[in-house]
């Protein structure tokens, strides 16, 4: 766990200061010195063919990544708790049809979907998240559902309701508050997925839109100029594979060793 | 399993509906039309062209005839790529996409089970936590950024394969296949693992250790099928994305597969084509699901339905 969550904390730390620390800024043109190369006229990792720092954009687009990443994640979390709290406690043909619903949902090309989000609602930053929030919640849901299902099993929920406990409190004061840490571990997984969504995005030119700049867009411009400058490729391409790992892999420890506590 | 695949495909019947509802409307309530060019039409031209498609009648209607002619196995004319229909498009895309996607999926369930069940075998050792590390970065391994990366090491520096378009052989098709196929063969090595690890610990492969069976009869015959069964669950929906084209992939190597007429489609607004791929896919994703539990039958009875 603590590699990962170093690298992850290493990146944010980067993403967050890094700007700030940097004479240049992401979209700023330093006409001195377009396309140059590695530690040259103070740009550390070279400038693009519009001349503008490639080590500011690499960290303004690690930024935005980030953010898209975790308000969608957000968004999901919502979404996928209330329903599945809501499912799990009602109970009954409600539980039954909310559920059928997440199933039928599990059969939309979910991909196609966000793609024609993008297109119908034209490419604010604001509905890339909102958008894959919306397509990201289902697993959640099915998660949170079984949990709150278990936990109103287990005695001390059983013994708030017989002390007259009204549904409200219960369900906000015992049941929630259980459920958080199982909530907790699959937005760390969900962060890594949308992560790889927003980047995809990005990279079709759906997404993010210049001259905000994201780890799917410096990617993809990487892509066009890789024969002659393979950095320009490796770099964002290295930081998105390496902050996508770390965080799968720092879910996975998390939902494991809560999986080992509630054994 | 009649029964199970009845009721399947009776639920699958509204699904696909409310499916193709949800896009036909969202197509529509986006700005622009398929008729928006450059220069505009003149509005008699406009008017005759919406006529001719039948954009002049009311939503519902809309629907409607589109769901009758669908009924008919008639996925309607494409709106952009004049002349053509939406079944032609897609009888000419779908090949391309089944290739790449074949490859990525055999590759994934050869790959990834094998390493998968070695890893159980060795759970807790040293081989265990670097594959499964592996596999953990492998999933992390987005195809837009290996599908450029592998070009560029195996195309451009080496020229082993070819790095864009088709060719005579069968070579074009290893590099996007690879690169497609690398994160699921880690998801599927994890899931191989997990099934695998847990299933060696049942009490039923204990009892059967105490009986003195060898090793690899008990890996066969006992704990090799029910290890499987999450691998299943997860190859069925996933063979759907990766068969019908990956949209990245298509872009990045230059292929004319279903993806790339999908977000071109979606893009120029061109109403059936977007439709008739979002239809095929669902269709396949929920052909795919079925083919999963069918197969969860055969791995563990316990799962059969009457």
């Amino acid at each position: 766990m603590r590699p990962a969550l170093l690298i992850v904390a290493l990146i944010v730390f980067a993403a967050l200061l890094g700007p700030f620390l940097l004479p240049y800024d992401h979209a700023s043109i330093d006409w001195d010195s377009v396309r140059v190369g590695l530690f040259t006229d103070g740009h550390l990792l070279g400038t693009d063919d519009l001349g503008r720092d490639r080590l500011a954009r690499l960290l303004v687009g690690t930024r935005v990544t980030l953010s898209v990443a975790l308000a969608a994640a957000m968004v999901a979390l919502v979404i996928g708790v209330a329903w599945g709290a809501i499912a799990g406690w009602v109970g009954g043909r409600t539980d039954e049809l909310m559920m059928r619903i997440v199933d039928g949902l599990y059969a939309l090309p979910f991909m196609f979907v966000v793609i024609l989000l993008m297109v119908v609602f034209g490419r604010s930053i604001l509905l890339v998240f909102l958008g894959i929030g919306f397509v990201e919640w289902l697993t959640m849901a099915r998660v949170v559902r079984g949990q709150v299902i278990a936990l109103k099993q287990r005695p001390f929920i059983l013994a708030a309701e017989a002390a007259g406990s009204p549904a409200r409190a219960t369900l906000l004061r015992h049941i929630l508050p259980n459920v958080a840490g199982v909530a907790v571990a699959y937005l760390m997984l969900t962060v890594p997925h949308v992560v790889m969504i927003e980047s995809f995005l990005s990279f079709l030119g759906l997404g993010v839109q210049e001259p905000l700049t994201s780890l799917g867009i410096l990617v993809n411009e990487g892509a066009e100029e890789m024969d002659m400058n393979p950095a320009a490729l490796l770099l964002p391409g290295g930081v998105l594979v390496l902050l996508i790992a770390s965080l799968t892999i720092a879910g996975e420890r998390f939902r494991d060793r809560l999986a080992d506590a509630t054994k | 399993m009649g029964r199970l695949i009845a009721r399947r495909l009776l639920t699958a019947i509204p699904t696909l509906l409310a499916i193709i509802v949800l896009s036909f409307v969202l197509m529509r309530v986006a700005p622009g039309g398929p008729f928006d060019g450059e220069r505009p039409l003149a509005p008699e031209v406009r008017a005759a062209l919406e006529a001719a498609y039948g954009l002049d009648k009311s939503l519902p209607e809309q629907v409607w005839l589109y769901l009758t002619r669908l009924a008919q196995g008639d996925f309607g004319p494409s709106m952009v790529y004049r002349d053509f229909t939406v079944s032609g498009l897609i009888a000419e895309a779908l090949p391309v996409s089944l290739l790449i996607g074949g490859c990525a999926l055999l590759l994934a369930s050869v790959l990834g089970i094998s390493a998968g069940l070695w890893a159980a075998l060795r759970a807790g050792k040293w081989q265990d936590e670097v594959l499964m590390l592996g596999a953990t970065l492998l999933t992390a391994l987005p195809t837009f950024v290996t599908g450029p990366l592998l070009a560029l090491i195996f195309g451009l520096w080496l020229g082993w394969l070819p790095v864009s378009g088709q060719n005579d052989g069968g070579s074009w098709l290893v590099l996007p296949g690879v690169a497609l196929g690398l994160p699921v063969t880690g998801a599927v090595a994890k899931l191989a693992r997990a099934g695998l690890a847990g299933e060696l610990g049942a009490d039923h492969i204990r009892a059967a250790r105490a009986r003195g069976i060898a090793p690899l009869t008990i890996l066969r015959r006992h704990a090799l099928r029910p290890a499987l069964v999450p691998v299943a669950s997860y190859l069925g929906p996933a063979a759907a994305a990766l068969l019908t084209g990956a949209v990245v992939i298509e872009t990045v190597f230059g292929l004319p597969g279903l993806g790339r007429y999908f977000v071109q489609g979606a893009l120029n607004r061109d109403y059936p084509l977007v439709l008739g791929v979002v239809t095929l896919y669902a269709g396949l994703i929920i052909l795919f699901n079925l083919f999963a539990d069918l197969i969860y039958g055969w791995l563990d009875p316990r799962m059969r339905e009457g």
